[in-house]
């Protein structure tokens, strides 16, 4: 995504600061399932690897992964639930 | 319309538990792939310490299997359940290390049963190979995780399956026994023919599995915590940060009530600060070096040797006296000691 490309407002943020692999996508995926279809959502992460995993975790379940940005130490990733 | 059968995969992200999510998937079951995630994971412990030493961060290999083969993935945090209690007490025993592989497949294939049960799936399935491991994976060791699971017949092992009694799933009809695996062993030679087969290209080098447990460093301060617990009259038992810290540092046994922990580099300086609340911690005052923590009841010999073991390894060791400040519930006392030079007691002493 480029820097112009303006981000979705999130219908929910969650912060998942200071909790390593796999803990933050079970956070994401718990957020996820309570959302509803089309709904984003934003992870704040502290764990580097959120780069990697966001992407295939939305990959293997068919979300959409919209940007994992880098914020200071953290990070924020942006999902769009699927839609049915 | 006929239902669509589904299984849930016990996946790792290994070749084997790749291979078997891909056979089990070409049938045309749906399949729901779940990992479990224990905190003994010797990847996690990496990214905990801020990735591998060339700077890469080593990337979640179940959710890359599982995002390559395009199938749901769920993970299932047992690290504060009855795991840990699990792997103080193994009903089977350990294999060569830490290791109660008979005992954590039971567990794990137990919850894999729930997940089963909720989700409305016909069975699971797991990428073990038949005589691949010594203990775990012998003909008769794979029946007695089937049944003291309660998947009774519901187990399948897509890699194996052919060299195996015929499971429900392949008597019902929902998996075809004949487009299954029939490889036992410790080669991986018939798995590469088989992913060049099945088109799967990405997976891990085998580096001597991903748990701790197995790992005989670890293994020595896992029952050195389990011993000196039960020396000093407490339980034989482990909780979650005793999991993180021993796998964190150069690890003393001052006496069965105190441990000092002194920390490798600047990550496990910053992991180790993070522990410090309810231990003490130690540093040398003006010099660059480790922080170190000690748990437990340590008596004045026992803080003496511990500042000069953390002097030793600093800035400050060919110092004749350096400063070890030692802080402890908002208490700051400094000790100056000289660096402790016998080697030969210092490995004593080193876990």
């Amino acid at each position: 995504m480029s820097e112009a490309t303006a981000l979705p407002v999130p219908d929910r943020t969650i912060d998942t600061s200071g909790t390593l692999c796999p803990l933050p996508i079970v956070e994401t995926a718990k957020a996820v399932r309570a959302l509803g279809a089309g709904g984003v959502l934003c992870v704040i992460a502290t764990d580097p690897g959120i780069a990697l995993d966001m992407p295939m975790w939305c990959r293997a379940t068919r979300n959409e992964h919209i940007a994992t940005l880098r914020d200071g130490k953290a990070w924020r990733s942006y999902v769009r639930k699927r839609k049915p | 319309m006929s239902r669509v059968a589904k299984a849930i995969g016990m996946i790792s992200g290994g070749l084997d538990s790749t291979l078997a999510l891909a056979l089990v998937k070409r049938q045309g079951i749906l399949v729901k792939a779940v990992n479990f995630y224990t905190g003994l994971c010797i990847t996690e412990t990496q990214r905990r310490k801020g990735g591998r030493p060339d700077g890469t961060i080593p990337r979640n290999e179940a959710l890359r299997a599982a995002a390559d083969l395009e199938v749901d993935v769920e993970y299932v945090d047992l690290s504060e359940s009855g795991y840990l209690d699990m792997i103080v007490a193994p009903r089977y025993g350990y294999g060569a290390n830490a290791n109660p592989c008979v005992d954590c497949r039971i567990f794990m294939m137990s919850r894999a049963r729930e997940i089963m049960e909720r989700e409305g799936a016909d069975f699971v399935f797991t990428g073990e190979v038949l005589g691949q491991r010594p203990k775990s994976q012998r003909r008769d060791t794979l029946r007695t995780v089937e049944r003291e699971s309660g998947l009774d017949g519901r187990l399948l092992r897509p890699l194996s399956a052919k060299l195996l009694p015929p499971t429900l799933p392949e008597k019902e009809g929902i998996v075809d026994r004949e487009r299954l695996g029939d490889i036992s062993g410790r080669s991986r030679r018939r798995q590469m023919e088989l992913a060049r087969e099945l088109g799967i290209s990405d997976w891990p080098q085998p580096a001597g599995g991903c748990c701790y447990l197995t790992d005989e460093s670890f293994a020595r301060k896992f029952f050195d915590v389990l011993d000196a617990r039960e020396a000093s009259g407490e339980p034989r038992r482990i909780a979650r940060e005793d999991v993180v810290l021993l796998s964190t540092g150069r690890h003393f046994r001052l006496s069965p009530r105190a441990k000092l922990i002194v920390g490798r580099s600047e990550m496990e300086n910053v992991l180790l600060e993070g522990y410090a609340p309810g231990r003490a911690r130690l540093e040398a005052k003006g010099l660059n070096g480790p922080v170190a923590i000690v748990e437990g009841e340590p008596t004045w010999e026992e803080r003496m040797l511990a500042a000069g073991i953390v002097a030793r390894f600093g800035k400050g060791k060919d110092l004749a006296l350096v400063p070890v400040e030692w802080r402890e519930e908002g208490e700051v006392e400094t000790y100056e000691v000289a660096p402790e030079r016998d080697e030969a007691r210092i490995e004593s002493l080193r876990v």
